[in-house]
C-alpha cells in the first residue's frame, strides 16, 4: 500500500513536471516584455489598484498610480495598466457607475495606443472580486489588453489555495487569453505579482 | 375575575420591569475585564466629554503606553455590541498585551449601552451571555450585547434618522447605530454623544491609527473584510499582502465619499488618523440558523475571529511603521504567538 502510495507520488511528480515544463515553453514561445515608465490605474474602483500600486512599489517600477485620472497622464509613459474590479456595495451605498467606468477604461486603452503604448490588464483579488459587476468590466477591457495577468488556477494544474481566492475558477481569463491571442500569467498569491512585474519589465533584483 | 386576576401579575411585572430600567439606566455597564501588566491606566470615555459621565454610554478606555515614545492607536471593540470578535480581541489585548514602543488606546465596549441587551436584530435565538474557561478552569461570564443602543437609553427613535453633519437621512432605528452617528454632536442623543467622546479622544490623544472591529454574518459579502479610508489604502495594500501570505485572505474595500456616520470614512476626514474597519465572520449574524454556535462554529470559531482582528492589526500596525518610519510606529506584542489562536480554546488565553 505504501509503496502504491510512492510510485503515485513519483507519477504526479513527472506529470507536474511536464505541465511545467509546458508552460516554461509556452513562455519562451511568446517573450512578452513591456518598458517603463509605467501608469497604474482602476477600473471599477477596487482596492486592487493599490494592491498593485504596491507590488509596483516591491518590483522596482517606475510607476504613477492615480485611481481615474486625465488622460494627459498618459503622455511619455510606455505602459499602461489597468486593474479591474468593482467596489463592492453592501456598505450601505451605491456601487460605481459601471458603465461610465468601462466608457472611460476603453477610451483611455484608445488614448494610450495613439502614444502606441502598450497595455496590461491585471486582476489580482481573487474570486471574491467576481460576480456579476466585475465581471462585465473584464469581459470589456481584459480582451484590449497585450498581456493579463490574474489571481487564478492555471488550466489543469490543481489550485491548492482556497477557493474565494482563485478568479479563474470558472475559466473566464483563460478562455480571454486564448480567444483573443493574449499572453497571460496565473498567480497563486497576489504578492506573487511582483515577480511577474519584475518578469514582464525585465527588471533585475537589486540585491 | 379571572380576567382582573391575569391582569394584576402583569401590572406588577411591568412595575418592576421599570423599576428595574429606572435603576440601572443612568450607570455604565460593567464588564469582566481584567487588565495585564501592558495597560499603565484605566479611565472612562466621559474624561473626554464630561455629559457622558453617569450614563449608560460611559465605558472605560484602557491605556497601554510603551517605554517608547511613538504613534498613538485607538482600538475599538463593541461598536456594534453583538459583533464579539472585536470585543474579545480588544478584551485580549487589555489583558494580555504588551506595548513597547507608543501607545495603544482601547475600548472594548465602544457602544457599552448597545451591550446591555440583546434583542436579536439578526437571529432571536442568540445568546444574552456567552462563557468561556480560563486555563485555571475558572468560567467567564461576557455580553452577548445588541447592535444598537437600547432604546430606553435614548429618546424615541425619529420616523426618518438624520445624520449630523451630512443631513443624508436613515431609517429611523439607526439613530441609535453608534457606526452612523459619527462625528457625533455634543447636544444631540446618546448615541451622537458617545462618538462625540470618541473623537474628544482621538482629538486630544493625537490618535494616528483607528481600527475599529466588526462582524458581519457568514455568508455576507462584508465577511473577511478591511475597509480603508482612502488615505488608508497604501498601509491597507501592504497589510493585506502581508497577511494573504500567512493565509489570511481579506478583501480591501475603499471607504467612500457616501459612507456618512462610519467610523472609517469619519474618523479618516476629520481627524489625522488612519482609519480602518475590520469584518471577520459571525454565525450569530446569520438569520437562518436555528441553533447559532456564536462560539465553537467550526466555521468560525470565536477565537479564529479574534485571531482574524489581532493579525488583521499587526500588520496594520507594522506596515504603518514601516511606512510611517519609526518616530511613529506603534509595537504592540503578546507573550504567546497569535497564531495558537487559530481554532483554540479562547478562554485559556485570557486571565
Ligand atoms: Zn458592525
Amino acid at each position: 500500500m505504501k509503496r502504491r502510495l510512492g510510485w503515485m507520488l513519483i507519477v504526479l511528480l513527472f506529470v507536474s513536471a511536464g505541465a511545467a515544463v509546458g508552460q516554461e515553453a509556452e513562455e519562451a514561445a511568446a517573450p512578452e516584455t513591456f518598458a517603463a515608465p509605467v501608469v497604474i490605474v482602476s477600473v471599477g474602483q477596487s482596492a486592487g489598484a493599490q494592491q498593485a500600486r504596491v507590488l509596483a512599489i516591491r518590483a522596482g517600477l517606475d510607476y504613477v498610480f492615480e485611481q481615474r485620472p486625465e488622460f494627459s497622464i498618459l503622455e511619455g509613459s510606455q505602459t499602461l495598466i489597468l486593474v479591474m474590479g468593482a467596489s463592492s456595495k453592501g456598505l450601505g451605498a451605491a456601487g460605481v457607475d459601471i458603465d461610465g467606468e468601462i466608457a472611460w477604461a476603453i477610451d483611455m486603452v484608445a488614448r494610450a495606443r495613439e502614444l502606441e503604448m502598450k497595455v496590461i490588464a491585471m486582476h489580482i483579488e481573487g474570486g471574491a472580486r467576481r460576480g456579476s459587476t466585475s465581471d462585465q468590466i473584464i469581459h470589456a477591457i481584459a480582451p484590449l489588453a497585450d498581456y493579463i495577468v490574474v489571481k487564478g488556477a492555471t488550466p489543469g494544474v490543481e489550485w491548492v489555495e482556497s477557493e474565494e481566492a482563485d478568479a479563474n475558477a470558472d475559466g473566464l481569463f483563460s478562455t480571454i487569453a486564448a480567444e483573443n491571442e493574449i499572453g497571460i500569467t496565473y498567480i497563486a498569491k497576489t504578492l506573487d505579482g511582483v515577480e511577474v512585474l519584475m518578469d514582464l519589465f525585465e527588471i533585475e533584483p537589486t540585491e | 375575575m379571572a380576567r382582573r386576576q391575569t391582569r394584576l401579575p402583569v401590572v406588577f411585572l411591568l412595575m418592576l420591569a421599570s423599576l428595574a430600567v429606572l435603576g440601572v439606566a443612568d450607570e455604565p455597564l460593567s464588564h469582566d475585564i481584567r487588565p495585564g501588566y501592558g495597560v499603565t491606566d484605566v479611565r472612562w470615555l466621559s474624561d473626554y466629554f464630561q455629559p457622558l459621565r453617569d450614563t449608560a454610554g460611559d465605558t472605560p478606555v484602557y491605556i497601554l503606553e510603551g517605554e517608547q515614545s511613538g504613534g498613538v492607536f485607538l482600538l475599538l471593540g463593541g461598536t456594534h455590541a453583538n459583533e464579539i470578535a472585536g470585543i474579545m480581541a480588544a478584551t485580549l489585548v487589555v489583558e494580555r498585551g504588551v506595548v513597547m514602543r507608543g501607545t495603544v488606546i482601547v475600548i472594548p465596549h465602544a457602544n457599552n449601552s448597545a451591550a446591555k441587551q440583546n434583542s436579536g436584530t439578526y437571529n432571536a435565538n442568540t445568546p444574552q451571555w456567552f462563557e468561556l474557561t480560563t486555563a485555571r478552569g475558572e468560567v467567564r461570564r461576557f455580553h452577548y450585547g445588541d447592535r444598537r443602543t437600547q432604546p430606553e437609553d435614548q429618546q424615541p427613535d425619529p420616523d426618518t434618522f438624520v445624520h449630523f453633519p451630512s443631513g443624508i437621512e436613515f431609517a429611523g432605528d439607526e439613530a441609535r447605530n453608534l457606526n452612523r452617528n459619527h462625528p457625533g454632536k455634543p447636544d444631540g442623543t446618546l448615541t451622537q454623544q458617545i462618538s462625540y467622546a470618541l473623537f474628544q479622544l482621538a482629538e486630544s490623544e493625537n490618535v494616528d491609527i483607528v481600527v475599529d472591529m466588526h462582524e458581519s454574518s457568514l455568508t455576507s459579502s462584508l465577511a473577511y473584510t478591511l475597509v480603508c479610508h482612502p488615505r488608508a489604502l497604501v498601509v491597507g495594500a501592504f497589510a493585506i499582502l502581508d497577511l494573504e501570505l500567512g493565509g489570511i485572505s481579506l478583501k480591501q474595500e475603499e471607504s467612500r465619499q457616501e459612507y456618512y456616520g462610519l467610523s472609517h470614512r469619519e474618523f479618516g476626514d476629520r481627524t489625522d488618523a488612519l482609519a480602518f474597519l475590520i469584518e471577520s465572520p459571525n454565525p450569530g449574524q446569520e438569520g437562518g440558523e436555528q441553533a447559532p454556535d456564536v462560539i465553537n462554529d467550526p466555521r468560525a470559531p470565536l477565537s479564529t475571529r479574534v485571531h482574524l482582528q489581532l493579525t488583521t492589526v499587526q500588520a496594520i500596525l507594522s506596515n504603518h511603521g514601516l511606512l510611517e518610519g519609526s518616530g511613529d510606529s506603534i509595537a504592540l506584542s503578546f507573550p504567546f504567538d497569535l497564531e495558537e489562536l487559530v481554532g483554540a480554546d479562547l478562554g485559556a488565553y485570557l486571565r
